[in-house]
């Protein structure tokens, strides 16, 4: 499970996320939609505690990030939307440092198996620097899934991987999700947040915009055959046609 | 659409990487500040040393000859322009495969309605400023000494300059074409790999070179015999070099001249890079490259277990993880193991020199503990050195796959320690081993013979903590090379820091050289007070190393990434 409560970050006097608050159930496929600069980012980056937060909290499996960083590192797998990896390994060897970094019991047969799923066992002992984009984002998935962590964080899934991959992965974070697992992903492409999605998060502006299923987004709009994208566009336009804050309000928003 | 003319695209290609420049200084005042600051430090250094240089050779009672003293001055100018020259040469091989092959921009830059030779000529530009600008910029006061200790007319100071510059562009050309020949014929994927080879290979020959030169025999020279060497090197001119042609250009400058060597550099210097610009193109365009594509992967489906080594490693739990991944980089990573040849090159360099201290004439074991004490000190000085290249940037060589350590479960601390594990076995071997060889070299009494590995073995421990402590605690993730990670305010930390730990110990350790040197058959260590003074060492060693892992540690926990 992911709890975020009154969640902000600023940089100086930029306010890149301003008191979010949501949580995603165990078994639950959560999406975070928004247009570009809208604070996603910044919020996956303080789920997975490359940032920390200038208030609020975030808790993963019941740890919070900050306070018991090791306990909550230890339930999360996480897939960047760039797939940095050490061009200098072997993909196997990557996943053998990884599996050591955390415990994995059995890494090399849950290796292989991964390696497989995703067609990459007959790379696995090439360097990483041989790959390509996708296969990177493939291995990267395999990082992330190796040791089955309870909390799943995905940024941009698609990026790179070819329909078959692309579609493996949508399947994958349905079914881990049915296994009783929370995954959380950032998409730009609205299909795959239909598909797999069971409640969505829409950010704008650092804020919560808009949250719940396809069916009580619908009901927001008042229209009950309007398709994600459809809801977005509407959404973030409302919120285009809004006022400005001014930078006041915004500074005493994130100090609440 | 019209058409943009040849020149005006080539003129907004550097306009562009001006607004960059002009950008990067604004949002980094602080940064550029101390950079400008350390410069003219130096700057200052080298203009003092050359004036007092001039003033010297001129002032020289026995020289009294001018002509010879301006045949020595231009003889010098020309050796100075040589090493300079190979400074660039050494570079340039890497810089010119990265701008010219490998740079991100290159696609963007490609892809716009501009001719690839214009690109090109962009590309060899920002090669020529890349590896030529800073030795351009430390003969500067070279020149500026030169000609104010001549009293130059005004004109001499473009003139020289321009002489320089265009020197520097013939070691630019030269590594430009190396670098389109290796892109041809280096094996794929290892282009990198073999041109850092090279340029550690040509750096060490240099060095050893000057080594065999053999400079401290000048300090033990008569006057008579200094005459004789600054005359032979007067008559010394080989006129063919164009370092010969630059100081005769320069020479000519003094006196508002242009010479016809000045004419030759700048047609030679401008020609051939034009000409290296087209080839490049042309190479690009012709699909020449070779060397820079990935090696055919061998599609072996094998699970291929990990090795003993690493097994043996997996025992230490996330320290032994990461020390065995850090191993496997350090040994494949061309830009890692070039350091360790640069390591082996200074150590062999330090063990050379102090194997040729003229010792025969000195049978005093006295003068031979001299030797030894201030050998600890220089020892410390040279593993600071060491450990700004091994240490200092272990921490940000995860570059940007951080990610993957910081979302583990695993604290900073545990991080800090592991890169401290990896690095220190290298860093004490080199201290220790320096200590046992250079006390047998100099032969110096049993007493300075146990410090002086001690010695070693502890500025190893301290430079090692120091090093990666501090680069924790300003790490450069996005550095694009491990030399561009210390050149900044952490590095400048680290190496004051650093040498300051060498001289408190060797403060440390005067008392009991003092009286190793009155009594030499005495062993100092196995008195109280030599105990003592030995734990202040260790004592010394661990807070520095301790209090630096700590502070590195709690730095990196509270790192975030730019926005």
């Amino acid at each position: 499970m992911i709890e975020v409560h009154a969640l902000a970050k600023h940089y100086g006097k930029i306010q890149a996320v301003k008191s979010v608050s949501f949580t995603a159930q165990k078994g639950q496929v959560l999406a975070l939609l928004g247009p570009n600069g809208a604070g996603k980012s910044t919020t996956i980056k303080a789920i997975t505690g490359l940032i920390r937060p200038s208030a609020g909290s975030v808790k993963l499996a019941g740890f919070d990030v900050v306070k018991q960083p090791v306990l909550a590192k230890a339930k999360l797998g996480y897939v960047p939307d760039r797939p940095y990896l050490y061009l200098k390994l072997s993909g196997r060897e990557l996943l053998r440092f990884l599996a050591q970094l955390r415990g994995v019991s059995d890494a090399e047969k849950k290796s292989q198996h991964w390696l497989e799923f995703f067609g990459l066992q007959n790379f696995a002992n090439e360097l990483i620097e041989t790959y390509s984009h996708g296969m990177r984002q493939k291995l990267t998935f395999i990082a992330a899934l190796l040791h089955e962590p309870e909390v799943l964080v995905i940024d941009e899934p698609m990026v790179g991987l070819d329909p078959r991959a692309s579609r493996q992965v949508r399947s994958l974070m349905r079914e881990y999700a049915n296994e009783g697992k929370t995954v959380l992903l950032t998409t730009h492409s609205m299909e795959v947040a239909e598909e797999v999605a069971d409640r969505v998060l829409l950010v704008n502006h650092g804020m919560i915009a808009a949250e719940g299923t396809l069916v009580e987004l619908q009901r927001r709009i008042n229209d009950d055959r309007a398709d994600l994208e459809a809801i977005f566009l509407r959404l973030t336009e409302e919120a285009q046609l809004q006022p400005a804050e001014p930078e006041v309000s915004r500074s005493r928003m994130a100090s609440d | 659409m019209t058409r943009v003319p040849a020149l005006r695209q080539l003129q907004l290609l550097f306009a562009m990487r001006l607004t960059g420049l002009r950008n990067s200084v604004v949002r980094n005042p602080a940064q550029y500040l101390l950079g400008t600051v350390l410069l003219a430090l130096v700057y200052w250094g080298l203009f003092t040393a050359t004036r007092r240089g001039v003033r010297f050779v001129f002032g020289f009672l026995m020289l009294g000859n001018t002509d010879i003293a301006e045949a020595v001055i231009q003889r010098s100018l020309e050796s100075f322009f040589l090493i300079s020259m190979l400074g660039v040469a050494f570079s340039v091989l890497t810089t010119a495969i990265h701008t010219l092959y490998s740079s991100e921009d290159l696609p963007f830059l490609l892809s716009q309605p501009v001719s690839a030779t214009q690109v090109f000529h962009l590309k060899v530009a920002e090669t020529y400023m890349s590896a030529a600008l800073m030795p351009a910029f430390f003969t500067l006061p070279v020149l500026m000494a030169v000609g104010i200790e001549r009293q130059a007319m005004l004109a001499y100071y473009p003139l020289a300059f321009a002489a320089v510059l265009a020197l520097y562009a013939l070691p630019v050309v030269a590594g430009c074409l190396i670098a389109l020949l290796l892109m041809r014929v280096a094996p794929a994927g290892r282009v990198k790999e073999v041109a850092t080879g090279l340029s550690v290979i040509l750096a060490a020959a240099l060095i050893f070179g000057l080594r065999f030169l053999r400079p401290e025999r000048l300090t033990t020279m008569s006057m008579e015999e200094m005459n004789v060497l600054l005359r032979q090197l007067a008559s010394f001119e080989i006129g063919w070099l164009p370092t010969s042609w630059t100081s005769q250009a320069v020479w000519g400058a003094l006196e508002g001249r242009v010479t016809g060597g000045a004419y030759l550099l700048a047609v030679l210097s401008l020609l051939s890079l034009s000409l290296v610009a087209w080839l490049a193109a042309i190479a690009y365009k012709e699909g020449w490259i070779r060397a820079l594509d990935s090696k055919r992967p061998k599609l072996d489906p094998r699970n291929i277990p990990a090795p003993y080594w690493e097994r043996r490693l997996q025992a230490f739990g996330h320290t032994g993880a990461i020390i065995s991944k850090d191993l496997r980089l350090l040994l494949r990573d061309p830009t890692q193991w070039s350091q360790l040849l640069v390591l082996i090159a200074l150590a062999g360099v330090y063990l050379v020199s102090i194997g040729s201290i003229q010792l025969e004439g000195f049978e005093s074991q006295r003068f031979r503990d001299a030797i030894g004490t201030m050998n600890i000190m220089f020892m410390g000085f040279l593993l600071s050195g060491v450990g700004i290249r091994m240490a200092y940037p272990i921490v940000s060589l995860e570059g940007e796959g951080f990610w993957l350590l910081r979302t583990g479960p695993l604290r900073a601390r545990q991080i800090v320690m592991s890169k401290f594990w990896h690095t220190l076995p290298i860093m004490a071997i080199l201290g220790t081993g320096l200590g046992v060889a250079a006390a047998r070299l100099i032969d110096v009494s049993p007493s300075l013979a146990f410090v002086s590995p001690f010695a070693g073995l502890c500025a190893a421990v301290a430079t090692t903590g120091l090093g990666v402590g501090l680069g924790a605690a300003f790490p450069r993730f996005n550095a694009t090379s491990p030399s561009e990670i210390p050149m900044a305010a952490g590095g400048l930390l680290y190496m004051a820091l650093s040498l300051l730990y060498a001289l408190l110990m060797t403060l440390l350790l005067v008392w009991p050289a003092w009286r190793t040197l009155q009594n030499p058959s005495l062993f100092i260590w196995s008195t109280l007070t030599g105990q003592l003074l030995l734990l202040s060492v260790l004592a010394l060693t661990l807070i520095t190393t301790l209090t630096a892992l700590l502070f590195g540690s709690h730095k990196l926990e509270w790192y975030e990434p730019g926005r």
